[in-house]
């Protein structure tokens, strides 16, 4: 089957890819750049650091010195990552001596950061005008909901409640890759779409968000507004109440499609209206491997193959249709089966075992979770002895050569094939050897020297 | 002059190396598509075979399966 896979890259890959000038804008707000030195690795931020109050350029050697000699690869990781991100600006003098400075304007906001603790451009609104505000239960299932409803709304699902308020043109742009676009027939989710699906829910927001403010440009929005809004965001506290008339007329209006997607809640008092930022938003500066935050899984696996599922949310049940066969479905629990049906369907979709069986863990319910394995290892060993069952047999487009002249031509001809790494097969008694089809061209051009 | 014959490179298991060869022996001569038996594991067959053999595998496959009807 073909791997395909979307990767959502982590939020600061797509920062490092703005223009220079727009990055040197971003580094004029502080909290960015505390984001910013939070998502290095470690010896990238040890770096910036220790240079954060040195004024000169300094040289590369003397970097170098500052590493032993097998941390020499992740030296080279942290300062490509920092050039990257015009963190480091690197010269080359006369005497073809490399040496690196801080970038001057992320180096004054982080020192200012350091010594006065910056305040965030808005304040906690006091609890007298706010009244009602929801618990932190309430917030997490408000945002859940949220979410929920807008990935139904995604997969075109006609089990979506209630439409959020995205346009049909940006639920196209979100749509694009994930579902495929036909014009008459009803869109079908494709491979991507699938693995999509079965991502974790920190992975999917990104992904989203990536497509948001890669198409903001179309949409006369500077992607430098949203990025820093968003970064300031995940350094407000969840559950508190935050006036709006504190944003701007941009962030208002991306505060109402981030409130579509469950990172914010909405709401009205009587003279003034405030936004109270989710668990989704202020987890969002955290990178993508720290998953800290585990939302309760509500999958058992029983060793017979039976499923069951203690949820009543019509996505899971979307989601576990793509791979087991529903059978009953009550007010809370949906019951099914893996079968090798309705697994021979999923790898159809371009669904691979390990992609199930990692969904079914990540999920399992808090009664089967701390077993290990959580899914049984008869039905993991399974599902994988199913998808290894569709691939018993490789072939390769390939050229047979025999009739050689002689051992040496047969020997020379081995050796250039293996050079081209294209022998498939020799066999030396009856001086026959297959070639890979890709370089048959090039072993005619040898054999023809060869004359 | 060396000869080079254009085909496909098939390396399987021993059972589906030798269902391949079953397949090839109940087809018409005009009709049989392996080139040479490489070893119990691999096999060179005409090119456009690919389709006709996959097919073959899943319909073997297939009639070892038991759908619960719904």
């Amino acid at each position: 089957m073909p791997q395909v896979r979307i990767i959502a890259k982590n939020f600061m890959d797509m920062v490092a890819s703005l223009p220079a000038m727009k990055l040197d804008r971003l580094y004029a707000n502080p909290f960015i750049c505390q984001a910013i030195l939070r998502s290095l690795p470690p010896l990238a931020k040890k770096y910036v650091l220790e240079m954060l109050y040195i004024d000169g350029p300094v040289s590369a050697k003397m970097l170098e010195e500052w590493v032993l000699a097998d941390g020499s690869s992740k030296h080279r990781i942290a300062l490509d990552r920092l050039i990257q991100l015009r963190i480091f600006t690197e010269t080359v003098d006369r005497k073809k001596e490399t040496s690196y400075r801080l970038n001057p304007t992320f180096q004054i906001n982080l020192r200012k950061h350091l010594i006065d603790r910056e305040v965030l451009p808005r304040e906690p609104m006091p609890s007298n005008i706010v009244a009602r505000l929801p618990s932190l239960e309430e917030l997490e299932a408000y945002a859940l909901g949220q979410w929920e409803c807008f990935l139904l709304q995604l997969i075109n699902s006609t089990q979506a409640e209630k439409l959020t308020n995205f346009s049909s043109s940006m639920m196209k742009v979100f749509q694009r890759g994930l579902l495929s676009q036909r014009e008459k027939e009803a869109s079908r989710l494709t491979e991507s779409g699938f693995q999509f699906l079965l991502m974790d829910t920190n992975a999917q927001l990104w992904y989203i968000i990536r497509e948001y403010i890669s198409n903001s440009e179309e949409r006369d929005i500077d992607p430098a507004d949203l990025i820093s809004f968003l970064l300031e965001l995940s350094f407000h506290i969840t559950g508190e109440a935050y006036n709006m008339n504190t944003l701007t007329e941009i962030q208002r209006h991306m505060i109402k499609d981030l409130a579509d997607l469950g990172l914010i809640k909405l709401q009205q008092g009587r003279k003034e209206s405030w936004f109270i930022p989710t668990k989704l938003a202020t987890n969002l500066s955290v990178s993508l491997t720290d998953s800290s935050s585990r939302k309760q899984g509500f999958v058992v696996v029983e060793t017979n193959f039976r499923l069951y599922a203690y949820s009543s949310s019509k996505l899971h049940c979307e989601i576990l249709r793509l791979f087991s066969r529903i059978e009953y479905q009550l007010p809370n629990l949906f019951v099914g089966a893996i079968t090798k049906e309705s697994l021979y369907n999923a790898f159809e979709n371009g669904i691979t075992a390990e992609q199930i069986i990692s969904f079914l863990q990540q999920n399992a319910h808090p009664r089967v979770a701390e077993r290990i394995p959580s899914v049984p290892e008869n039905v993991a060993d399974q599902i994988r002895l199913w998808e290894s069952d569709l691939n018993r047999v490789e072939m390769t487009p390939a050229h047979l050569y025999d009739e050689f002249p002689s051992r040496d031509v047969f020997e020379a001809a081995c050796d250039f094939a293996r050079e081209w790494c294209g022998l498939l097969w020799e066999d030396s008694k009856k001086m026959r050897m297959v070639v890979k089809a890709e370089i048959h061209m090039h072993m005619r051009e040898f054999l023809r020297g060869q004359k | 002059m060396v000869n080079a014959t254009k085909g496909l490179f098939i390396s399987c298991d021993i059972p589906m190396a030798q269902f391949i060869i079953n397949l090839n022996s109940s087809l018409p001569a005009s009709q049989k598509f392996i080139i040479h038996v490489m070893d119990s594991t691999h096999l060179f067959v005409q090119p456009h075979v690919s389709e006709m053999i996959r097919s073959a595998i899943a319909d073997f496959r297939d009639q070892n399966s038991y759908e619960k009807p719904n």
